[in-house]
């Protein structure tokens, strides 16, 4: 590891990640919201429950992105399975919500389930399963890790080795040692 | 994904006696071949980095079993169908998250603490917490949030170990408790995480073969899930809402708390350290969700199941909703599947007591020291020595209070989520996070949830519906979290070292 007064370089936040960030806190604020809404006389009020299904799927959706990002390429392709997966949520969450109670013994049924309980079950709770980890190991290489990735790391890591070998016992400061 | 509520609906289970000769020899034939796993990994566990990451060894298909199984505790075998028998569809709100939260982990963390693990030998969370932000006190403090989240866990996990063998065996709820911590201890002080890692393999097998026969067998007894939807609809269609009896708060609150909070689990997080290519990462989620889907369709098949039994008058009331498994295990189903069914409990409350030990024992023996700017000299004998007294100690928690236990139990998973996920999670993939947001994240979770679940516990305070310690505790966790790393965003490009910020930047 180098010596911290050399490592101080501006940091880097690319459009892309600067977008997730905003998002993320808006939808914590969202959620934040709900649940404060909830302590209000007279118990939680309608919409607190559409902030909650609202703001979960941009929360999820943005820290996923936040994690998927590499510098100014962004996303790439993985822009579809993620704006795919927030819209089920809502649409999901929201449908919940919003449709009227009909389930009774004469109810049409959806693979097994009456409807509004099939899109949570189906929609929200598979739905997903099928798109988002295929996602991830299709573009694994060129948006998550390549060889040459890790081999950029282990360089490092043995040009650190060498150098603190070289400089043994030199103080540290804060850092916890590696 | 779903240990938090376990222990403390697990304890709320008087599991009626479950000592027949074939569940007796199923579980003695369980318990011998943890023991041989046992023996095995004892002899290849040499150094501190084999006892606590397995040497980074693990192959993606063991871990990925092994991740499974620590991800799922006995709550989804007892206590979740009892939950959903009792208020419908809501109670899928805590595991539906699942079709999310292993992609999410893989995007958010996997790569990078792997990578940390590369770059820096990192053994522990609180490492890569401490290497993120350039700061001991960060890791002393995330290790002291995780230790306090661990003591509950490991308490809870005792208790519920000791009601499983007590069914089992028949040999009472004390001894259940310490013939459980006793093998979990053997193979946990013996072969360290890679006795943990190949009995987890074992144990996740085991739980997925007894989930897939059950939900089978219960589709196949209710004439399938659209006849079994039909007798229900018929009695109580409310149990068939999108939110059951739940409201839409409560139900969505369960989502948000389990599908973010996820990121903060030490147990599953830990694992990303242990793979042994970190190219295999890329069939990690999938296989893990997959694997998470099978365990939990018995969460599901018999909570639904064993409402429309009983609706239709083909199985007695229960006593208690957390009676839904036993009564239909020992009702029911074939005994063998019953003796499958109990070993499969058995096995979830032990895998995920090892995986508790194994991490307490890491943050005595590495993190806290490391904090105060010292190494141990010996982490192997010393990681042995305190998950023996770790497990001790949680042997005699579990045997002194049920009732303070269960609340020691409850906050685990709020604790661990709402101290872990903005500083690791959110940390790791922004690099104007500062150390000081960080240690204000921390603080916030720790102190919010203590206080909030303490309030609760004493009945100083309630909730309104839908709103939970855990949830406040998260969301307060996260604004500070941005708030003082936007204070303090001066700071933010001293605190991350070149390798760290690669890391960051891949």
């Amino acid at each position: 590891m180098t010596d911290p007064d050399k490592s101080v370089a501006p940091v880097a936040e690319d459009a892309t990640r600067r977008a997730a960030l905003v998002a993320l806190f808006i939808g914590i604020t969202a959620i934040a919201a709900g649940y404060a809404a909830a302590f209000s006389h007279g118990g939680a009020p309608t919409w607190a429950a559409w902030l909650l299904a609202l703001g979960i799927p941009v929360a999820l959706a943005a820290i996923m992105i936040l994690g998927a990002t590499r510098g100014r390429r962004g996303i790439g392709a993985l822009k579809i399975p993620f704006a795919f997966v927030a819209l089920v949520l809502v649409i999901g969450f929201g449908a919940a919500l919003a449709l009227p109670a009909t389930e009774g013994p004469l109810s049409t049924l959806w693979l097994g389930l009456p409807a509004r309980a099939a899109i949570v079950i189906y929609g929200v709770g598979l739905l997903p399963i099928v798109v988002l980890p295929i996602a991830y190991a299709l573009t694994f290489e060129t948006q998550t890790l390549s060889a040459e990735d890790v081999e950029r790391v282990r360089a490092l890591a043995r040009e650190n080795r060498a150098a603190e070998s070289s400089a043994a016992g030199g103080p540290k400061g804060d850092r916890p040692p590696g | 994904m779903i240990s938090a509520p376990s222990v403390s609906a697990l304890l709320q289970v008087a599991l009626p006696n479950a000592a027949r000769p074939a569940v007796v020899a199923v579980g003695i034939l369980y318990f011998a071949v943890v023991l041989g796993i046992s023996v095995w990994a004892a002899r290849r566990t040499r150094t501190a980095r084999d006892f606590f990451v397995a040497g980074k060894g693990i192959g993606l298909v063991a871990l990925t079993v092994a991740s499974v199984s620590v991800s799922v505790s006995g709550f989804a075998f007892i206590g979740g169908p009892g939950f959903i028998y009792a208020v419908g569809l809501g109670a899928m709100y805590i595991v539906l998250p699942a079709a999310v939260t292993n992609v999410m982990g893989a995007w958010v963390l996997a790569k990078r603490m792997r990578l940390l693990g590369e770059a820096r030998s990192l053994i522990t969370i609180p490492d890569a917490i401490g290497a993120r932000y350039r700061s001991r006190a960060a890791q002393g403090l995330s290790a002291i949030a995780i230790l306090v989240g661990i003591v509950g866990y490991m308490a809870t996990n005792a208790l519920a170990m000791g009601v499983v063998i007590n069914s089992i065996f028949g040999v009472g709820l004390g001894w259940g408790i310490w013939i459980g911590m006793g093998v979990t201890l053997a193979y946990s002080a013996s072969g360290g995480i890679l006795a943990g890692i190949y009995n987890d393999v074992f144990q996740g097998t085991l739980m997925a073969l007894a989930s897939v026969l059950v939900f089978l067998f219960v589709l196949k007894f209710g004439g399938g899930l659209g006849e079994i939807s039909r007798t229900i609809l018929a009695h109580d269609a409310a149990f068939l809402g999108p939110w059951g009896k739940l409201t839409p708060l409560a139900a969505l609150s369960f989502f948000f708390v389990f599908s973010m909070g996820s990121l903060g689990q030490p147990q599953a997080v830990h694992k990303y350290y242990m793979l042994r290519d970190p190219l295999q990462l890329k069939w990690y989620p999938l296989l893990k969700t997959l694997g998470l889907v099978l365990v939990l369709l018995l969460y599901f098949g018999v909570g639904v199941g064993v409402k429309a039994f009983v609706l239709g008058g083909r199985l007695a009331p229960l006593a208690s909703p957390d009676q839904a498994t036993p009564a239909l295990l020992l009702n029911v189903t074939p005994i063998i599947l019953a003796a499958l069914v109990f070993s499969g409990v058995a096995a979830a409350t032990m895998s995920a007591a090892n995986s508790f030990i194994n991490i307490g024992a890491a943050v005595v023996t590495h993190d806290l020291p490391v904090a105060f700017g010292k190494r141990v000299k010996n982490e192997l004998r010393w990681g042995r020595t305190v998950t023996v007294l770790i497990a001790i100690a949680a042997a005699i928690t579990a045997q002194r209070s049920g009732t303070m236990v269960a609340f020691l139990g409850i906050f685990g998973w709020g604790l661990f989520a709402s101290t872990l996920v903005p500083a690791l999670a959110v940390g790791l993939n922004w690099q104007g996070a500062t150390r000081a947001g960080a240690m204000a994240s921390i603080a916030t979770g720790l102190v919010v949830t203590l206080a909030l679940e303490t309030a609760a516990y004493w009945k100083a305070f309630t909730f309104p519906a839908g709103v939970t310690a855990s949830a406040v505790a998260m969301v307060s966790s996260f604004l500070v979290f941005f708030v003082v790393s936007w204070l303090t965003r001066r700071d933010a490009p001293a605190e991350l070292d070149p390798d760290v910020r690669l890391v960051m930047e891949l």
